[in-house]
């Protein structure tokens, strides 16, 4: 996209105007200036914007895929069996603690409802609610210690995507897109797709701070995942646009040639070429007919049940697949009944049991033919895909059979490039209420995320407002624990 | 220890500073001589486990590796002994005082040591011997003495260039004196001289109009407006161009809209459920007036700090003081959630003041003093202490606040004679008038009907007014409000009340004749409750709540039954849809004991409307009889019956005058004039204002921010490296030895903040002239506008700056006359044509010895194009816009955190959740998918194609020429003109050559001119 800049570098302007100011992705000039101390402190950038440079270390995986489990499921009936709880349902809950949870809670433990069972050669226990994704468990890393502050939707997703709670930080999937770019110029790096906004919506999802040229791009599954203004206007013909197209270039070129070198012109000029070859590139990626039949069974595409998650996860293969960087999807509901609200499907306060059930049949195909289909294309070995809520529940049951929110100790897996299968790390207490061993915080998670695209999370960072910010703020350890 | 006592630590950091540069002696002195025992000990059971547990991030080889934490090291004597961030880290012969062994027995929540788990119980009751033998440590000279904790030296933190008192430059010497045109040159070419650059000429007057105009307004200079400038050759004519500009309205909407950046505006609360705050846009609609008017920036900032101490009660001060409380903040809160979102608020408030009125950065300081400024916590927890009291409210302010003030005393005035009368005749004629009543009249008197309606004492709402008539209702008369609570005071002088009547009654004036004040005449009830008071003061019995049951009602809505009125939610209530424009009836019983005092009884009744409208039209009554009244039996006003209750009692009191006007024609018309003069009582204007509220607690230093970590309370201070004088803050915040009057501590920072000689006021002066500077070009003379501190970019040109503050003092704090001294300036009229020595020395022109054309912001973008298709709508203020595609200025767009209008985040407008400075400039390809394919460019395109044919112009050349003059300020070349003929040809021989198709080709024309860099590039 620089064609069209002088070749004199140093006329460049500094490097981080130049990130302010350009945009299209290079991330690995921005990352390579990133971990060179001299020029993050703003020295003139000398490099021709489009030379690739090696990053700090070998990324183990290119892309990311994040189910994002809304509403928050519980641990204690899904991932992380605790027989404790099945043998003293009913009894005061050691420990109950009256900070934990949101609203108010019994003190009294709620056995899970569901059946357990061991799987795969790791023996991991998984409810009855995956029967798909249990056949998967030797593929992932469970995190049953992951822990946060917020204790509500909204700040809980902030905290999780962000960072932190209170709004305005860049997400996970915003860093990503700043530090690496993408690899698909005719596609954006940060999708997120959802079929109800989350509580807190653009917020999770937010560039905060850092340039909008890292923002995400959503697709929302009750538009039918339609990106706007990417077709043409009605009364316009492919040469008709494609002449002014080039009436446009031409002039802007001359405009240009009468002005010292700006870089942000040269950008412009060419933001409408990348413009015009995205109209095609992206229809092109989230045309899901293009699959064939046995891959649309296996994701659930005929399963009213769970058709809208399997069209996003399906949508998802095919977007890392042509080298978009972060795909996101908030799990929706499409099976309902239970009480709890649209938003945040799996917010079990009144019943845990109808309330999983119907999530668990919502997400568990898709999220299973997700790892096979990545498996079978060979690119699960480049993709991360993680899977979890913003919080846990509680041990003890809100009303006679819900669960409350709990943010003290809740389970996330990952699978994928980099990771070690079928492993368990940290655990919470014997009745699952609280991360007590080897507790994992969200800037651990997002260290571990960062290392296994190749960056160094304490050199990430972006200065805003007197400071230089980092997704991992203060905190954040690489869980080597789970890494191959 | 660090638990102790931050707020004494605060107190006497001076003291602490100098005890600091010593801890090696200190702890040298509290050491006990090794012995071996001690030696083998400390060989043996201590230095292994620190080394294998510890050293990894407390040590000098992890501070090598760059993994040291919290600033502490145990590998030596005296790291340990000085401590880290949090303080000593032990108390040689206090084990369980020292935080060492907190750590390890997993005490402090959030710093259990070590992170990877607990050390064996074994090694935790060797740490602690180890400590109560008084830590005997052989390491002393082993490690390098380390500078483990950072301490704040606020004294040398003044000599930073931006802490500094302003400095009064004189004007540089040039050599080239002709270029100076205002003293800004001066500066700006002195640099440029010292290193040999030439400085371009002043531009041609059609970009200099569209640059000024874009800049000043945020719009293109129309055709005529260019006309008149081109004509007017006079040398004023750029001045007196900059003059109407400045003048004009919309330049209060293009730099309100900047000023709304710095302080994270929105209408909305962001987070669970991003509740909409309607009357926020009071706030930006002040900004926007203050802009225009000048309004000094001194006074301009005060307001927004305490405009509502400042005008009490105004609508101006309450607008103002939006600014505290434009930040995000939560609509779902529980009492888990309640503190921590408090303190997140005023850190809200307190980063917004730091980063947006002084350049500082706040927001780290909530958790540790700041690591490269001055700024100590005691600074930030001072300022968030003067924010104590002030809470986010909805609140509903009389728009002529002032004026109705002066009705209500001219109402006084007149009404004074009118209750003396009353009160003369109660006294001298009463007693005599009500003897012969009560013996001719009284016994043949009779009132029987089980149901005796009140006769209303008072009644008031929180928003909705009401009055009163003679017969016992309660009728709206305007202002009415979803959330509403009327409350209403009765009295009685008998005894066993047993139930309460709700009359909702139907009435042809409210909407669908009622009783329900909402448009379908439905109304929803959410709680009822009743206290009863004693009415005479020499009953000491405290009032109570009666506890109510739902007796009867005439019918209740499907999910709005009459007992959620009693349910204690008042989410939930009862409504009567669809039986609306009828009459309805409720019947509350006293679940218990009968109520009535001796002496008398007070009922206050609060009914609260929560999420809906409340009622048009209402009557209360109460049953005392032997069993509960039915909801179908008779009514009849009370009068009577408390009348014969007061007989017995042997004294005539003035409260029989109330009731005995019913029965008296001189009482009741005395008592009526007073009533009537009451009912014509001025009425506020009210209008709903998102601003403060008196509320909150005091606040608490946090350590590390947490607020379960709450150390000494905070009181209100400012930033002590901006103090001039010894004696701080005292000159702002009188102590209660002085004997002044309290000042609102929000006040108190107000003029601290803009005290030009001891207070904040040069910071505050240096930032916004750099506001200035850099919307005019692009980048401030501080490049880094939010940030002065050690962290920012130093001034291009500190004289220049410290200039324009000054100046800016000196205008009394205008703005108007520093945009004037910079628009005139040689630098700003400059051209943007390149000079390769220029490009060559000064790539990124420092120096401004050109001037680059810049991009359009997403406000300024939008504008223009609904301008240049006839679609702006100029008109100003009001209730924010909710069509993205509306004609209205990009201003008046609805800012909601959760749901940012797409075509503006695209084109940088900022997510209003912090102080935001400098806008990103971004390119991205879907801008140009938005202008490429949007239907809205297309539309504009077609519409600007319009008024050029309504013009009829004579051809395709003038259609070119006009097309150009009103998109890019200027006409065609000849070889453009040709260019845009043969492309219109093109485009027409691509549509088939139909009837229509030169006309499409002509939009498309007009199209491609929207999306060229000249349009939203300006020069």
């Amino acid at each position: 996209m620089f064609n069209d800049l002088t070749s004199n570098e140093s006329l460049l302007p500094s490097r981080r105007r130049f990130l302010q100011q350009s945009s299209l992705g290079f991330g690995s000039i921005a990352l390579a200036s990133m971990l060179n101390e001299q020029q993050a402190k703003g020295a003139p950038a000398t490099l021709n914007p489009l030379a690739l440079r090696p990053s700090l270390f070998a990324p183990k995986v290119k892309s990311v895929i994040w189910l994002f489990m809304t509403g928050a499921p519980s641990q204690v009936d899904t991932w992380d069996y605790k027989p404790e709880l099945q043998k003293r349902n009913g009894e005061p809950l050691p420990g109950s603690d009256s900070k934990t949870g949101f609203f108010t809670t019994s003190g009294k433990i709620l056995k899970s409802p569901f059946d357990w069972k061991q799987h795969g050669e790791s023996g991991s226990w998984v409810s009855s609610i995956f029967p798909h994704l249990s056949q998967h468990v030797d593929k992932m890393a469970f995190i049953h210690s992951m822990y946060l502050k917020a204790n509500n939707h909204a700040p809980a997703s902030m905290e999780l995507m962000c960072g932190d709670s209170q709004p305005g930080r860049p997400s996970a999937g915003a860093w990503l897109t700043y530090g690496l770019g993408t690899e698909n110029q005719n596609l954006p790096s940060f999708v997120v797709m959802h079929e109800r906004r989350p509580r807190g919506d653009d917020q999770i999802w937010s560039a905060g701070f850092l340039p909008k040229s890292f923002q995400a791009l959503t697709l929302d599954a009750r538009r039918n995942g339609v990106i706007d203004n990417l077709s043409r206007h009605t009364m316009e013909s492919a040469a008709q646009q494609r002449s002014s197209l080039d009436l446009i270039k031409e002039m802007n070129q001359k405009h240009a040639q009468l002005r010292s070198p700006q870089t942000d012109l040269a950008a412009r000029i060419n933001s409408f070429e990348l413009a015009y070859r995205m109209q095609t590139a992206a229809p092109e990626a989230l045309d899901i007919n293009q699959e064939s039949e046995a891959t649309k069974k296996l994701y659930g595409l005929d399963n009213k049940t769970c058709e809208v998650f399997a069209r996003q996860c399906l949508t998802a293969r095919r977007l890392v697949e042509r080298g978009v960087r972060f795909v996101q999807i908030f799990a929706g509901k499409n099976a309902g009944g239970d009480g709890a609200v649209d938003d945040v499907p799996w917010d079990g306060h009144n019943n845990i049991e109808t309330n999983h059930r119907s999530c668990g049949a919502a997400t568990d195909q898709p999220a299973a033919a997700l790892l096979a289909d990545l498996a079978g294309r060979g690119l699960l070995d480049e993709t991360l895909v993680i899977w979890g809520g913003e919080f846990g529940r509680t041990s003890d049951s809100q009303g006679s059979v819900g669960r409350d929110h709990n943010p003290k100790g809740f389970t996330i897996w990952m699978a994928g490039g980099g990771i070690k299968g079928g492993i368990h790390h940290g655990a919470t207490d014997e009745f699952g209420y609280k991360a007590v061993e080897d507790k994992v915080h969200v800037n651990d998670l997002h260290a571990t995320l960062l290392h296994l695209l190749g960056l160094d999370h304490e050199k990430l960072t972006y200065r805003h407002n007197g400071r230089d910010y980092r997704l991992t703020d203060l905190g954040g350890r690489v869980i080597n624990e789970i890494l191959a | 220890m660090p638990v102790a006592n931050r707020a004494h630590i605060f107190s006497v950091s001076l003291a602490l500073i100098a005890m600091a540069l010593c801890p090696l002696a200190m702890a040298a002195d509290a050491l006990p001589a090794l012995s071996p025992e001690h030696l083998a000990f400390f060989e043996s059971k201590i230095r292994p486990v620190l080394a294998e547990h510890c050293y990894g991030c407390h040590s000098a080889q992890a501070q090598e590796k760059g993994k040291l934490k919290a600033g502490l090291f145990v590998d030596s004597q005296q790291g340990l002994m000085s401590g880290g961030e949090t303080g000593h880290a032990l108390l040689p012969g206090k084990p369980l005082e020292s935080l060492l062994i907190k750590v390890i027995r997993h005490e402090i929540k959030d710093a259990e040591m070590p992170p990877k788990g607990k050390l064996p119980e074994s090694v935790i009751a060797d740490l602690t011997k180890w400590i109560e033998m008084g830590a005997p440590d052989p390491r002393l000279a082993a490690a390098p003495v380390a500078k483990a904790k950072r301490t704040i030296d606020v004294a040398s933190g003044k000599d930073w260039w931006a802490f500094k008192s302003l400095t009064q430059p004189n004007l540089p010497a040039v050599k080239n004196a002709a270029w100076v045109h205002t003293p800004v040159d001066a500066f700006i070419l002195a640099k440029q001289e010292a290193v040999g650059l030439t400085a371009n000429n002043v531009t041609s007057k059609e970009k200099l109009l569209r640059r000024v105009t874009f800049d000043l307004t945020g719009l293109a200079p129309t055709p005529d407006e260019r006309a008149a400038f081109l004509n007017d050759t006079s040398a004023e004519a750029y001045s007196r161009l900059i003059d109407r500009l400045l003048d004009s309205p919309k330049y209060g909407e293009r730099w309100g809209r900047h000023w709304l950046d710095v302080v994270r505006f929105a209408e909305s609360g962001g987070y669970e459920f991003d509740g909409f705050r309607p009357g926020a846009y009071h706030y930006r609609d002040w900004v926007i007036k203050a802009m225009n008017n000048d309004m000094p920036y001194d006074e301009f900032v005060r307001m927004q700090l305490a405009g509502d101490q400042i005008k009490p009660g105004e609508y101006e001060g309450a607008s103002a003081a939006g600014f505290l409380v434009a930040g995000p903040y939560p609509g779902q809160i529980t009492a888990k959630t309640v503190e921590k979102i408090r303190y997140d608020q005023l850190d809200d408030m307190v980063s917004t003041i730091g980063s947006g009125l002084l350049g500082l950065t706040m927001a780290c300081v909530r958790c540790h003093d700041h690591k490269f400024d001055p700024l100590p916590q005691r600074d930030y927890y001072g300022i968030a202490a003067a924010l104590a009291t002030t809470v986010h409210s909805p609140s509903q302010i009389d728009l002529s606040y002032v004026e109705t003030q002066k009705k209500l005393a001219v109402h006084n005035q007149i009404g004074a004679p009118l209750q003396a009368a009353l009160k003369k005749f109660e006294t001298e004629e009463l007693p005599k008038r009500f003897d012969d009543w009560k013996r001719d009249q009284l016994p043949k008197l009779q009132s029987t009907a089980p149901w005796q309606v009140f006769d209303i004492q008072k009644a008031t709402a929180q928003s909705a007014r009401l009055i009163t008539d003679r017969d016992g209702h309660v009728i709206y008369t305007g202002n009415k409000a979803k959330d509403d609570t009327y409350t209403i005071k009765v009295v009685t002088h008998q005894k066993g009340v047993r139930a309460f009547r709700l009359d909702a009654l139907s009435d042809p004036t409210l909407p669908s004749k009622g009783p329900g004040l909402s448009d379908n005449g439905n109304f929803v009830l959410g709680d009822v409750k009743i206290i009863a008071k004693p009415l005479d003061a020499k009953n000491k019995t405290k009032p109570v709540t009666l506890k109510l049951k739902a007796a009867q009602v005439s019918f209740e809505q499907k999910n709005f039954e009459f007992a959620k009125t009693v349910d204690n939610n008042p989410n939930t209530g009862w409504g009567v849809a669809p039986q609306m424009g009828k009459d309805h009836a409720a019947v509350f019983a006293i679940d218990g004991e009968t109520a009535g005092f001796d002496g008398g009884t007070e009922f206050e009744i609060q009914l609260r409307f929560s999420n809906f409208f409340g009622l048009g039209r209402i009557r209360l009554a109460f049953n005392n009889g032997s069993a509960l009244a039915q909801i179908a039996d008779t009514e009849d006003m009370q009068n009577l019956r408390e009348l014969r209750a007061l007989t017995d009692t042997k004294t005539v009191s003035s409260s029989m005058t109330r009731w005995f006007s019913r029965f008296d024609e001189r009482a009741q018309e005395l008592t009526a004039a007073v009533t009537e003069h009451e009912r014509k009582r001025p009425q506020p204007v009210l209008t709903e204002v998102y601003t403060t509220k008196n509320g909150g607690e005091d606040v608490f230093f946090l350590r590390r921010g947490e607020v379960d970590r709450k150390e000494g309370k905070a009181s209100p201070n400012f930033i002590q490296v901006l103090m001039r004088s010894s004696d701080a803050e005292k000159k702002w915040v009188p102590t209660p030895e002085a004997k002044q009057p309290a000042v609102h501590p929000r006040l108190s920072l107000a003029n601290w903040m803009t005290d030009a000689q001891a207070g904040g006021g040069p910071l505050l002066a240096r930032v916004i002239v750099n506001r200035l500077w850099r919307q005019h070009f692009g980048r401030g003379l501080v490049p880094t506008s939010n940030d002065f501190g050690t962290q920012g970019e130093k001034p291009t040109h500190p004289e220049l700056l410290d200039w324009l503050a000054s100046e800016l003092i000196k205008n009394g704090w205008r703005l108007k006359p520093i945009h004037r001294l910079i628009l005139l300036s040689s630098v700003y009229t400059q051209s943007g044509d390149v000079n390769p020595t220029t490009v060559q020395r000064d790539p990124e022109n420092h120096l401004w010895a050109q001037r680059p054309a810049r991009r359009l912001e997403a406000e300024a973008i939008r504008d223009t194009l609904l301008q240049l298709g006839g679609k702006l709508d100029v008109k100003m203020y009001g209730p924010s816009e909710t069509n993205n595609e509306s004609g209205r200025r990009s201003v008046y767009l609805r800012v909601k955190r959760s749901e940012l209008v797409p075509f503006m985040t695209m084109f940088d407008a900022p997510e209003p959740n912090q102080s935001i400075g400098d806008r990103g400039n971004t390119t991205v390809p879907t801008q140009a998918l938005a202008v490429m394919n949007s239907p809205f460019v297309h539309d504009l395109a077609a519409q600007l194609l319009n008024r050029i044919m309504a013009t009829k112009p004579s051809g395709t050349e003038e259609i070119v020429s006009r097309a150009y003059e009103y998109a890019l300020g200027r006409l065609p070349e000849a070889q453009e003109t040709q260019r845009m003929k043969a492309f219109i040809e093109q485009q027409t021989q691509l549509h088939g050559n139909k009837p229509d198709s030169p006309t499409l080709a002509m939009r498309e024309f007009c199209h491609a001119l929207l999306c060229l860099n000249e349009f939203i590039y300006v020069d």
